[in-house]
């Protein structure tokens, strides 16, 4: 991802209103820790699993955070649990940045990644998180502000899985 | 030590408090118990830990308590590790360790009733003030220290199988409705509330 489009995806999430990120870094989006890091709107919480990750946002959310939580893609498996008996079955929103590893318009995709790559989309449609793929940064502000008003309203997760440029 | 004295030990000691159980039964136990309307009974294991710990990150001068068992640390025991690295001094965790799954009803064991210690797993993640107790005096002098003052305590109570929350009526309150009791009480004393509620 080039150094401008990780600095408007982060510029977006904090005039969306995003002040919590609970994350496991990946590949393809980690060039905006640093710069959430060095950002005073965000409290950053790293975590040594997507589980815990998952509940940490829905935790702030309920202490009056607006979440957001950060993982690759095969991350949405690994908290599939979570996701379902916490944030799902509470009703607590949360905006899921996934970095679509293995994804179709994954710039660097490989043997390795592509197999849970495929699945992503469908594992989200199971879980019925409503979801958004973002291939470039044409509107990136203007997705990450619809996510966060469907995620408020749905009350329940939303996810924005990133890929194209972001891949990059 | 039964759970249950342990729990009934606690609910006069909460005053501001955030109280966060996973499901088993301390959650019926502590349900039954405590009306506190800042109680957040979970209905799952595996992630009271970590939403506590969410919780405390986001109102930092709030003391946040984690009921949990050894069945739901078990779970997803990456949550010591991120819990210790997440620079809160506002939580305080106590498990109820009766090495059973009790849930099955045929009490098979948990690893705890193996080899597991879950106090040295708690230090080795990096939480220092991880300490078992075994008895009634012991939980009552660890309970009085880690509901009041700062720090990140990790309490293991080593009590008795017991079958005593099957005779108590469960919650009949369901997670939303518990959710919104449990925000609503957030706004009552923080004079906020998160950002999905009112924009009906």
């Amino acid at each position: 991802m080039e150094a401008e489009l990780a600095k408007r995806l982060v510029g977006g999430l904090g005039d969306a209103g995003i002040d919590f990120m609970s994350y496991l870094p990946e590949s393809r989006l980690s060039q905006i820790l640093p710069l959430m890091r060095s950002d005073p709107r965000f409290r950053l919480a790293p975590a040594a699993s997507e589980t815990d990750a998952v509940s940490i946002a829905v935790g702030a959310t309920l202490g009056g955070k607006q979440s957001a939580c950060y993982m690759e893609s095969t991350g949405i498996f690994v908290s599939s649990y979570q996701l379902v008996v916490v944030a799902l079955h509470l009703r607590v929103p949360v905006l899921l940045l996934v970095g679509h590893l293995g994804g179709f318009d994954d710039q660097r995709n490989s043997f390795l990644y592509s197999l849970p790559g495929r699945l992503l989309l469908p594992t989200l449609d199971a879980l019925h998180i409503e979801h958004t793929v973002v291939k470039n940064g044409d509107e990136i502000e203007g997705d990450i502000k619809t996510a966060v008003r469907t995620m408020n309203a749905l009350r329940e997760p939303v996810a924005l899985v990133f890929t194209g440029d972001f891949t990059i | 030590m039964k759970r249950y004295d342990c729990l009934e030990y606690l609910v006069p000691l909460i005053t501001d408090h955030l109280i966060v159980t996973s499901q088993s039964g301390q959650r019926i136990e502590w349900g039954h118990l405590s009306k506190h309307d800042g109680n957040l009974l979970l209905g799952e294991m595996g992630a009271a830990l970590a939403v506590a710990a969410g919780i405390a990150a986001a109102l930092p001068h709030r003391r946040v308590i984690a009921l949990e068992s050894d069945g739901s640390v078990l779970l997803t025991l990456s949550s010591l590790a991120t819990v210790a690295n997440l620079g809160i001094d506002n939580l305080s965790v106590f498990v109820f360790d009766n090495g059973a799954y009790s849930g099955t009803r045929i009490s098979e064991p948990t690893a705890t009733s193996g080899r597991t210690d879950l106090a040295e797993v708690a230090l080795g993640a990096g939480i220092e003030r991880s300490v078992t107790v075994h008895d009634l005096e012991a939980f009552k002098r660890q309970a009085k220290a880690a509901l009041g003052g700062k720090g990140l305590n990790f309490i293991v109570c080593k009590v008795e199988e017991s079958l005593l929350h099957r005779d108590i009526p469960r919650p009949d309150v369901d997670l939303q409705e518990n959710k919104y009791k449990f925000v609503r009480y957030i706004q009552a004393t923080e004079g906020k509330l998160p950002p999905f509620i009112g924009r009906g």
